[in-house]
């Protein structure tokens, strides 16, 4: 049968478009990606196919020639090319190029900005579950403030009026703080290109975040940090993933309370981030559904279903592969395995 | 001494009762303390529900205590089992809720329990002693 064989395929270009094509073909199994060639050999598609292990060339009539190549996709923009490609096709082979490609980009460009939406919608519909939290957080300093403020109205003791003040001025820091997190996170994915984030770091700003959605009471914190774990991406859409797994994670823990554990291990060029509970596990057969869209065991209005389709779509782009470990009444632990980011940095010079 | 009983003096200034202050939040707890104590009560304080049932439980707080201010969202224990134990056990004793969180339903559930106040913060130090001293008069209702 023929989707036993994967189709191979060769890219032509490794600008912007091929990058993006190879991200997008790089998710799909049926696909096999043979290589890429680009006449620059810093172009960022090169770059990043280096990082995946797939082959690189600027040999362009190797690669259609030599590798049982059945379709070119030609996204240089380069009409010598596409004139090149129509005498030099190789019996076997379809070419995607000139208007074709360029719908195929556009298609790509399109579904990057259906992702983008989509994952706006679903940290949107979350914050609405942080109202508790937020007015929590929010209202204690205030009393505080008031009551201080009230007492400051008839204290004689400039000891204690001196002292009082500075309480004030740091609740009002506090408070600050709550609104510059969650504006920091509500805030669009911002598109730029992908940078070394620092994995300890962010844990550490998810579980700020975590904290408006669930409550931690009667949750004990385990951190197992290796130092200086980093990984390649962006950094918002990062945080969303961990925010996320974070605040499933509490939520399987809502009934008996548990302890949370975020680790970090880096090894053989490979960082781990691992995030367990003690909570009620997930059942066996719902396993292959939880990254699909709109799947959710969560009550009507209290989930949205996309919160692990994003965090699969994140990791998939940023190359990470995600491990479940689960068992009914015993707990969770979610690995998202990624290539180091050093690491990779010096793939790419290599 | 025995100190601490309503209407006596306590370091030469009139005690007008004992009050429970629950809430995890130390700040709070503090600055609850300040406000009631210039009315002249004796405040206790307890950082959450098992706290709270703990300290009503111990030694002469069982008779002594008047009224208990307790926040919703706490560990261990929270609020609105701390609460249910005290209105099983000590329906004696005026309760009120003092909470960040503002939830009409929670509110109108627990005044069908006998809370006597519903508060949110912020609340102002005049509001706060006008709710205690009206949960003590009931206290005082509940010892004739």
């Amino acid at each position: 049968m023929e989707h036993s064989d994967p189709t191979k395929v060769a890219i032509l270009g490794a600008g912007r478009g091929g990058r993006a094509l190879l991200d997008l073909l790089h998710q799909i199994p049926s696909i096999e990606i043979v290589g890429i060639a680009d006449r620059d050999p810093a172009a960022p598609g090169l770059q990043r196919a280096r990082a995946l292990h797939i082959p690189v060339t600027t040999n362009v009539p190797d690669l259609i020639g030599n590798h049982g190549v059945q379709l070119i996709m030609d996204v240089t923009g380069n009409p010598e090319m596409e004139t090149y490609l129509k005498t030099h096709i190789p019996p076997t082979a379809d070419i995607l190029s000139g208007s074709a490609s360029r719908l195929v980009w556009k298609l790509i460009q399109h579904e990057s900005k259906l992702e983008a939406e989509l994952l706006q919608a679903e940290k949107l519909a979350g914050i609405g579950s942080f109202a508790a939290g937020i007015a929590h957080d929010i209202n204690n300093p205030l009393q505080l403030i008031l009551g201080l403020a009230e007492n400051l109205a008839e204290e004689r003791d400039l000891t204690v009026v001196h002292e009082q003040a500075l309480d004030i001025v740091e609740a009002v820091k506090r408070t600050s703080a709550i609104c510059r997190d969650l504006t920091r996170y509500s805030r669009r994915a911002s598109p730029h290109e992908d940078v070394s984030v620092s994995i300890n770091a962010k844990l550490d700003e998810a579980l700020k975040i975590a904290r408006y959605a669930s409550s931690f009471h009667d949750i004990e914190m385990i951190k197992r940090y290796h130092p200086g774990a980093a990984v390649k991406g962006n950094p918002d859409e990062f945080l969303h993933v961990l925010v996320n797994l974070i605040t499933n994670a509490v939520h399987a823990m809502e009934q008996d309370g548990g302890a949370l554990t975020l680790e970090t291990h880096a090894l053989d060029g490979q960082v781990d981030v691992r995030i367990s509970d003690t909570g009620c596990g997930i059942a066996a057969d719902k396993i292959p559904a939880i990254f699909e869209p709109f799947f959710t065991t969560k009550a009507p209005g209290k989930g949205t279903g996309l919160g692990l389709y994003n965090v699969k779509t994140i990791v998939n782009r940023m190359h990470g592969v995600i491990a479940i470990e689960t068992k009914i009444g015993k707990g969770t632990t979610f690995t998202l395995t990624f290539p180091n980011a050093e690491q990779a940095e010096e793939e790419c010079l290599s | 001494m025995s100190d601490f009983k309503s209407g006596f003096f306590v370091g030469g200034e009139a005690c007008n009762g004992r009050v429970l202050v629950v809430d995890d939040e130390p700040d709070i707890r503090k600055v609850v303390k300040m406000t009631l104590q210039k009315a002249g009560y004796d405040v206790l304080e307890a950082e959450n529900g098992e706290k709270a049932i703990e300290t009503i439980n111990s030694g002469e707080n069982r008779l002594m205590l008047d009224v208990m201010i307790c926040d919703i969202r706490m560990p261990k224990v929270n609020g609105a089992e701390a609460i249910a134990y005290f209105r099983n056990n000590y329906p004696h004793v005026p309760l009120i809720v003092l909470t960040g969180f503002p939830d009409t339903d929670m509110a109108t559930a627990f005044l069908r329990q006998g809370v006597v106040d519903y508060l949110v913060k912020p609340v102002e130090g005049e509001k706060l002693r006008s709710a205690v001293a009206r949960a003590m008069e009931q206290r005082e209702l509940a010892r004739l």
